[in-house]
């Protein structure tokens, strides 16, 4: 009798053990009085956007009272694991935010994305409304899987009132840009030039540019894929000596600094070159009070590249498979002019919708940005969205290593050739 | 009737830790390896299976070295540090001249065994901030500016720096391990050799040592450990940079797996780990000769 007792306790805990287990959340659809649910996941838990986004939820789910949005945000870095573990475990939310290129790639190859083109084609009112150029980054294999949204691009920031004071022009060429880094250090700047150089990224966006601006198209284009990339073309040499000449302009604090400490440096005025992307504009404009204006990143002679490429790529949304239909109705509201203009008087960051951006919602310097995002002759996507992560990573270590003089150009290519040769098969 | 009876009661006592050690420790173990063989990602629905080539490659990959001698200054620096200086510092505090401050030493000692360590690295970055940091300013402060140096941005300083704050951090919890052996210490010892006419340094050596040999053993098994497996701290500081100047087999792991999605690879860096820490563990025991304490 005692020992069947003692059992039925010892069984008791065993259950409960393993339910607590196995009690994942298998019923993530709660029936909101029958209302449609659909899973919103974006990666902006800070302000501005995080309030702008519920706003626009509380606004929606107002204007379709048949419709319940359950929200969910982690920012950048933990947003990109996190929808991974969601997209392997089929717990992929209806609508989220993606990056474009080969971040996008990788999701859609788990054939969980929905293919928008019959979406797209349905509604053209919608779909033409937003810049043509920017679908590119989404598009595989002649099938589009996400709607653009947020436009960026990068470019060289200066203070202009101390390129007056030391009378240096806007420089056109890589030289002049050189030699005007020159005269700003003999004017007794230690570091005319800063980068947060511990955000491998913030290495990525330049050696990005830089290869497009050294490198012939057809080589970057066969390369960049990784099937078919080598990457033997002597430009890459010459693309990294160039990075490696910048760093020496960086000063010794450069490697062990972020990318917002630079920027910070460059709003503070004691830093007159900053290689920033166009969505900081405002931050810095919060920051501090310098005047300042922007110029692309200057042409290199000899190059074999595109002189006046733009580096910058879209970030966009993506519908799951399994979505309900309404989702897209919430994906349209979304993307619409309205919500667009509001979204950049609010945040700062331009955006792909044509209409959207006007002196209503943006400054000048952002409306100059603006007008050199939607014209440019190629958009080039972040270094690090365009090739594969295992060549990526090789190229931003080996860019610190080239700042802290470890590791020689030669070297670094050997490496990507080799990485490069892994993912041929 | 003939069949040995298992009793009953004791099993049952033993069941719920069999139960969970299964599962959270020994089933992830093989599951992990059984993984070293497969190349995949998380992105991709099917598992490649490679056989031992993911091994081979380990073989080859330099930075798997480099980061195994970064392991490794961790752990002969922090066997120095925190087994010897901190038994000497135990030593000290338990020493009478220091007994009425020596609860408060032992208080202040351990504080920062109390703090996260996630809030400790951001603390030290700033410590170490190139700019406004609080170390080169105080360099600058005694007349030492030449070596006021970016610590953490600098290859061959980055390293050390990061391992520079884990002594800090760690250094009072195996002083607390060793002054509580102290304290069982039998007094008569001492004042035997008291009578001997001993020095301190003479009972340090011939009383203290061979006394608290155990727990010496102890620390330096968790120390040794600790550094094979350590992650957050490189990882906050430095993020295993510039170029792999910091990075320590964790750290590569982790960007192998969530960095690179080289699910499989990362695996087979996570089996070297539990190798290197298997065989670690097994030395010592075998050098210490622990149990067989007569």
């Amino acid at each position: 009798m005692k020992k069947m007792l003692l059992f039925s306790i010892f069984l008791l805990l065993l259950s409960s053990v393993l339910s607590a287990c196995n009690s994942s959340n298998t019923t993530t659809a709660s029936n909101e009085e029958g209302k449609v649910v659909i899973d919103f996941f974006h990666r902006w838990p800070n302000e501005p956007r995080k309030s702008f986004y519920d706003e626009k939820i509380k606004e929606y789910m107002e204007a379709n009272p048949d419709v319940h949005i359950n929200v969910n945000s982690v920012l950048n870095d933990s947003y990109k694991e996190k929808i991974k573990v969601l997209v392997s475990s089929n717990d992929l939310p209806d609508i989220f935010s993606s990056w474009s290129y080969s971040f996008a790639e990788n999701l859609v190859s788990s054939e969980k994305i929905m293919p928008l083109n019959d979406v797209l084609s349905e509604d053209t009112e919608w779909s033409s409304s937003i810049i043509e150029s920017q679908y590119e980054g989404f598009k595989f294999n002649e099938e589009t899987y996400g709607v653009p949204f947020t436009v960026d691009g990068k470019a060289f920031f200066y203070n202009k009132a101390i390129f007056e004071e030391n009378n240096i022009a806007v420089p056109k060429t890589y030289d002049e840009f050189i030699a005007a880094l020159d005269s700003l250090k003999q004017a007794g700047f230690e570091q005319p030039l800063v980068e947060g150089l511990t955000d491998t990224w913030a290495i990525s966006h330049y050696l990005g540019t830089i290869f497009k601006r050294v490198v012939d198209p057809a080589v970057l284009e066969k390369d960049y894929k990784a099937e078919t990339g080598e990457f033997t073309d002597p430009g890459y040499i010459k693309g990294l000596e160039i990075f490696k000449q910048l760093t020496g302009y960086m000063g010794d604090v450069s490697t062990a600094m972020d990318h917002e400490a630079a920027r910070n440096m460059f709003a503070a005025g004691e830093v007159p070159v900053l290689y920033m992307q166009f969505a900081e504009i405002k931050m810095v404009q919060e920051a501090g009070k310098v005047d300042f204006g922007f110029f692309d990143f200057p042409a290199v002679e000899d190059g074999k590249g595109d002189p006046t490429a733009l580096t910058g790529a879209p970030e966009g949304w993506m519908v799951s498979k399994t979505a309900p239909k309404e989702t897209i109705d919430f994906l349209k509201f979304l993307t619409s002019a309205e919500t667009a203009a509001e979204f950049t008087k609010t945040d700062g960051q331009l955006n792909a919708v044509k209409g959207a951006v006007t002196s209503d919602n943006v400054n000048a310097t952002s409306q100059e940005a603006y007008e050199l995002v939607t014209n440019a002759t190629s958009t080039a996507p972040w270094f690090d969205n365009a090739v594969n992560i295992n060549i990526a990573d090789v190229f931003m270590r080996g860019g610190q290593e080239l700042a802290t003089g470890q590791s020689t150009p030669e070297d670094i290519m050997k490496t990507v050739q080799q990485e490069a040769k892994k993912l041929n098969k | 009737m003939t069949a040995r009876k298992i009793p009953l009661i004791p099993t049952l006592f033993i069941l719920p830790s069999i139960l969970f050690l299964g599962l959270f420790i020994y089933f992830p173990l093989v599951q992990n390896l059984y993984n070293s063989f497969f190349q995949f990602s998380v992105f991709s629905p099917t598992k490649e299976f490679v056989g031992f080539a993911s091994f081979q490659q380990l073989l080859q990959d330099k930075v798997i070295v480099a980061a195994f001698i970064n392991n490794v200054k961790y752990a002969v620096i922090s066997v120095f540090f925190q087994v010897f200086f901190a038994l000497v510092l135990a030593t000290i505090l338990e020493d009478k001249v220091f007994r009425r401050i020596a609860p408060a030493l032992r208080v202040i000692y351990f504080m920062p065994v109390m703090i996260s360590i996630s809030v400790i690295a951001l603390l030290f970055t700033f410590v170490y901030n190139p700019q406004m940091g609080l170390l080169n300013s105080f360099l600058e402060l005694i007349g030492l500016e030449n070596l006021a140096v970016p610590w953490l941005g600098n290859a061959t300083t980055a390293i050390y720096a990061v391992i520079a704050m884990s002594q800090w951090q760690s250094i009072g919890f195996i002083t607390m391990l060793f002054i509580v052996a102290i304290q069982k210490i039998p007094k008569d010892l001492y004042e035997a050799a008291d009578i001997d006419g001993a020095g301190k340094i003479r009972k340090f050596f011939n009383i203290t040592v061979p006394q608290v040999k155990e727990t010496m053993f102890v620390n330096v098994l968790i120390t040794v450990t600790g550094s094979i497996l350590v992650f957050n701290e490189p990882f906050i500081l430095t993020g295993g940079g510039p170029g792999f100047s910091s990075t320590t087999l964790s750290v590569l792991m982790y960007e192998q797996g969530f960095g690179k999605d080289n699910m499989g690879y990362a695996s087979v860096i996570a089996t070297l780990i539990f190798v290197l820490s298997a065989i670690f563990a097994l030395i010592q025991i075998r050098v210490s000769g622990t149990g067989k304490d007569d």
